[in-house]
């Protein structure tokens, strides 16, 4: 008699596994660090997603200074004040997107708000092959801290194909 | 997830499909060397990237690789009588020399000259490293023989072996840039297996089960980060390496031999796992050549005269239930190759990935077909794949400790590659 793993790893078998989704929506929340990585967003944000919205702190490279709220800190794509703190609390993770050479500094505002709220963080580095590697370095520093999963690419394709790989 | 249209673009390797087609432009490992082991002895059948093949050698000890079947009736000359330079068909005594060439058929007169007319499809068959690497794609477009470090080391510093895994390829190379799944599946191997136990980065891999990764596109494919903390606010850096398309290497741990893979299609629903252990500046003890032999680390048991491992689906790989509840292996079968490999098995031949959730620390596989999808297109307009050029194969993995601000690209560059005369970086 064929045993289980036999019987069951065969592809007659693999055309029975139930064909019902086996997750729900992931909410993403896409944030660019910088202007160059918020061309990138922008036309990504143009595109049909699940749910993954888009944001940029580019504008703003520090922390709120006292007395501020984070109410305005983030926008949106259309350019709307958000409050970071109610967007970190509705996601699922946090993608932070920088351009290589460029500053990363908001990575630590953002990142300290997932840490908080225990939220997934990804930093996303575009173009670290055509950067010195000094100034890779510098935005490498920036969001180490606070990614919990890194990734340094040369295309900004990847950061589709990473969204959508990710069902976002 | 990909698409399945994706999903099928890069686990097709076919004659005729694309991905099947960057296979063909570089050197793969065929078969070992010991398969073949005197002149004229009996041919191997081999199929690779779902074409069946024969390998055999002549009597001056060429290599051949040749389309298995005879041009006369279609007869597998596996079964051909291996004599006088030639694999003679023992059905009508066609003859074919190490080229493919039909060099004899008795039924015709010699004059006519018929048989320079027949010639069997062959590949080139090279030994390097006690394996025997074949080169599918256009002639003209054929690289350099291959120089991965494992293979051009002094013979007594290798270890090769191979096994059947009856899986797509993309699933098993999946599996070895995979690096999360080290600290789960194979726990109970790391302080255990002797080709692992000893190393003080198992006691980093053991202390923080939550490695932060960091993903880089090297030239050759991605260097596959996974940072732990070390002492003194230190990152204990462990670098796999895949190089396009079914390169991997494993960091090294202690004093240990180095291992990797090639995942090899032998079709769409079966691979070789060639596994490989090298040190670069001393030979292989009797010791870790006798654990290899016998099927430790990355290596494994056979059933007799075959390369089909002992533990399969067949016997639900041996899994021990009690051994699973007492921890002493995380999933119950025992060694890490069959661990992995009953896992990916049991996926089906062909996973469908439009069905699975892959998750942030999965961007090591995300990046790798990834760079696969843009080497494809890349492909088509002309462009040579990564992993072809041999500065891509002189690369290694490391075993680091860094301080926290360095990019482990720059900081362990010089570990990053072939040094010769000197052994990887470890911990």
């Amino acid at each position: 008699m064929q045993s289980e793993s036999a019987r069951m790893s065969s592809a007659t078998e693999a055309r029975f596994r139930i064909d019902a989704p086996n997750s729900l929506p992931r909410a993403v929340k896409v944030i660019a660090l910088d202007p160059p990585s918020e061309r990138v967003v922008k036309t990504l944000a143009q595109r049909q997603w699940s749910r993954a919205t888009f944001f940029t702190a580019s504008a703003f490279g520090s922390a709120p200074k006292a007395g501020e709220s984070f109410a305005g800190w983030l926008s949106d794509i259309a350019g709307r004040t958000k409050n970071l703190v109610e967007e970190v609390n509705g996601a699922d993770l946090v993608v932070m997107v920088a351009a290589a050479g460029e500053s990363a500094g908001a990575a630590s505002i953002i990142g300290e708000a997932c840490s908080l709220k225990r939220v997934m963080t990804t930093g996303l580095i575009l173009g670290g092959a055509d950067k010195s590697d000094e100034a890779l370095g510098k935005t490498l520093s920036q969001l180490r801290p606070w990614a919990l999963m890194l990734v340094v690419a040369s295309a900004e394709e990847y950061v589709e194909d990473m969204l959508r790989a990710l069902r976002a | 997830m990909l698409r399945k249209e994706q999903n099928d673009l890069l686990t097709q390797t076919g004659p005729g499909t694309p991905m099947g087609r960057m296979f063909r432009l570089s050197w793969q490992p065929a078969l070992l060397a010991s398969e073949l082991p005197e002149n004229e002895c009996p041919p191997v059948r081999v199929k690779l990237l779902s074409e069946r093949l024969l390998a055999w050698r002549d009597t001056q000890g060429r290599y051949a690789l040749t389309d298995e079947f005879c041009a006369h009736r279609g007869v597998s000359l596996w079964f051909g009588r291996n004599e006088e330079n030639g694999l003679r068909c023992p059905y009508h005594g066609w003859k074919y020399d190490h080229t493919g060439q039909c060099i004899e058929v008795p039924s015709e007169p010699t004059e006519s000259g018929f048989c320079k007319k027949i010639k069997l499809k062959s590949y080139p068959l090279v030994e390097r490293g006690g394996v025997l690497w074949t080169y599918m794609g256009p002639p003209e477009q054929q690289p350099p023989l291959p120089e991965w470090e494992f293979a051009v080391v002094p013979a007594d510093r290798s270890f090769t072996s191979k096994r059947l895994q009856e899986s797509n390829w993309l699933q098993a190379m999946e599996g070895g840039i995979d690096s999360s799944h080290v600290s789960f599946l194979h726990s109970g191997e790391l302080d255990k297996d002797p080709l692992f136990k000893g190393s003080k980065g198992n006691r980093y891999n053991m202390g923080d089960k939550k490695p932060v990764f960091e993903v880089v596109e090297s030239p050759g494919g991605l260097y596959i980060g996974a940072r732990r903390n070390a002492e003194n606010g230190h990152y204990y850096w462990r670098v796999t390496q895949y190089v396009m398309p079914a390169f991997t290497m494993i960091p090294p741990r202690a004093d240990h031999p180095v291992h990797g893979h090639f995942w090899v299609p032998i079709d769409d629903e079966n691979c070789w796992a060639w596994s490989f252990d090298y040190k670069v500046t001393r030979p292989l003890s009797a010791h870790e050549l006798e654990s290899m032999q016998a099927g430790k680390g990355i290596h494994n048991e056979y059933v007799p005269g075959t390369f089909r491992p002992r533990q399969n689906k067949d016997n639900d790989y041996l899994i021990d239930r009690a051994a699973q509840k007492r921890g002493d292996t995380y999933s119950g079968v025992y060694g890490i190759a069959m661990q992995d490999a009953s896992l990916q098995e049991s996926m089906g031949p062909i996973v469908d990935r439009a069905k699975e959730n892959l998750v942030s620390t999965d961007n090591g596989i995300i990046m790798a077909r990834h760079r696969l999808l843009r080497a494809l297109k890349a492909m088509e307009k002309g462009e040579t794949p990564p992993g072809i050029a041999l500065e891509h194969q002189r690369c290694r993995s490391a075993a680091v400790v860094l301080p926290p601000d360095q990019p482990f690209k720059e900081a362990a560059k010089e570990a990053l590659v072939v040094q010769t005369g000197k052994e990887h970086a470890t911990v």
